[in-house]
């Protein structure tokens, strides 16, 4: 039987990168003075809504390759409940996902390509993600080397999530894997009266992708408005 | 085409609708329509599209022109609130949509997606409404004449319950509104205005953004 010899510089390498992805690491957030600290965390929470909002996004899709198209998001977020109803579109106006968070996802319509598996999942989480503020422990508050405030939140899976906010009042949002691969980036490039006008999210891992939402509108509703029956059609409409 | 996606679906649906809408005002009778939409040469509107969606307590507006050349461009054009062109012409499918960079190309679905309204549009220039493998139709006479589409297949039902075209009632030859219901309540109110039939269309619509 002829024996498998591995050549010692084979050896050499794949330690040395098994060695670099296990110490991927985390952005280092240096501490603040203890009297500054309601001021870091509070400063953290300005990327999420306190109040029940209702947003109309036109979307931008990338995939690996150039393949792009657009649809229009609706989205109504209640901070209060942590609920979130999702609508996805085309621009001609037909539904192609719809699905409401409460807990768990409720999916009330799904259509090709947003009827895959874990799609309505991975679609929710990212929503929840832009919108409201992590549920997870925060770990550490301070500020990144750039001096942008900065919260680490670590939650039940193992991930991590960062939330960065700059010095222009700009943000970014990050979520790491256990092993500290980065999953999830959203980065705010344009804030109106505290509101993102341009919010762009990249997907990393399997299947990368990037979301670019620029903001149609923005309109403060009544937390009882998520919660409202389905509608009737208007009689001088038929 | 029982495999056809949603999306698909729709839009070679509402390609249909875009260009037989005008039509249907010409005839009381299937018919009629066979034979008069053999003289309609070009069409240009303006169009409005309301959405109605249990999640927005306001529909969602949008709006844009609508052209048609014989026999077979197209130029379907969104100017608000998300400016996309779509444009057919000579065999070249093309849809561009405001992006980060100004207009951008579309790749893949939607291209695909138009390849088969194309198609369509084909068979509707030969008024053959009524052979639709898609649609039942109705045609309902009097003072505003209207035409209810309802879907064959359980497929499509799920996601079109029906289609309502109302003819407008002082103008002959004039579609008023083109209304597509969903489910639960979430339905697309399409209203066109100043519609001009076999007008000169310049040719550069269907080739420019």
């Amino acid at each position: 039987m002829k024996a498998f010899v591995v050549p010692g510089r084979w050896v050499i390498i794949v330690t040395m990168m098994a060695l670099i992805i296990s110490c991927a690491r985390l952005p280092v957030i240096k501490p603040v003075d203890p009297e500054a600290m309601q001021d870091t965390r509070e400063r953290c929470r300005r990327p999420f809504l306190d109040s029940s909002y209702r947003f109309i996004h036109a979307i931008e899709v990338s995939f690996p390759g150039g393949r792009k198209g657009t649809v229009v998001g609706i989205t109504l977020v209640d901070p209060s409940e942590k609920t979130v109803h999702s609508v996805i579109m085309t621009i001609e106006g037909f539904v192609l996902f719809d699905a409401r968070y409460e807990k768990e996802v409720r999916v009330n319509r799904a259509l090709p390509p947003f009827n895959a598996e874990q799609f309505a999942g991975y679609m929710m989480d990212d929503v929840r993600l832009m919108f409201l503020a992590p549920e997870g422990k925060l770990a550490d508050a301070g500020v990144l080397a750039d001096g942008s405030t900065a919260c680490r939140y670590h939650g039940n899976k193992g991930t991590t999530v960062d939330v960065v906010v700059h010095k222009d009042d700009s943000w970014n949002i990050e979520t790491y894997s256990n092993s500290n691969e980065l999953l999830r980036k959203i980065r705010v490039v344009e804030v109106r009266n505290g509101i993102p006008n341009m919010v762009e999210l990249h997907g990393f891992g399997f299947r990368e992708y990037t979301l670019r939402l620029k903001l149609i509108s923005a309109e403060a509703v009544s937390p009882r408005v998520n919660q409202a029956p389905p509608g009737d059609i208007p009689e001088d409409e038929e | 085409m029982m495999k056809k996606s949603g999306a698909k679906r729709y839009v070679f649906l509402m390609g249909i609708l875009c260009y037989c809408i005008f039509l249907l005002g010409w005839a009381n009778t299937w018919e009629d329509i066979r034979r008069e939409s053999k003289k309609i040469h070009s069409v240009s509107a303006q169009f409005s599209q309301k959405k109605h969606v249990q999640i927005l307590t306001r529909p969602l507006v949008s709006k844009g022109f609508f052209y048609f050349q014989a026999p077979d461009s197209v130029r379907w054009e969104y100017t608000s609130p998300i400016k996309s062109v779509l444009i057919t012409h000579k065999g070249n499918i093309k849809r561009y949509t405001q992006g980060e960079k100004g207009l951008v190309e579309d790749a893949g679905g939607p291209l695909e997606a138009m390849q088969i309204v194309l198609q369509e549009i084909g068979r509707w220039t030969r008024g053959e409404f009524t052979e639709n493998e898609h649609f039942s139709a109705t045609l309902k006479g009097g003072k505003a004449p209207s035409i209810i589409l309802t879907p064959k297949e359980k497929g499509m039902a799920a996601m079109i319950s029906r289609v309502v075209i109302t003819l407008s009632p002082d103008r002959q030859g004039v579609i008023k509104t083109v209304k597509i219901f969903e489910n639960e309540g979430n339905h697309t109110l399409f209203e066109f205005t100043d519609v001009q039939i076999n007008g000169k269309i310049s040719e550069t619509l269907f080739r420019e953004m």
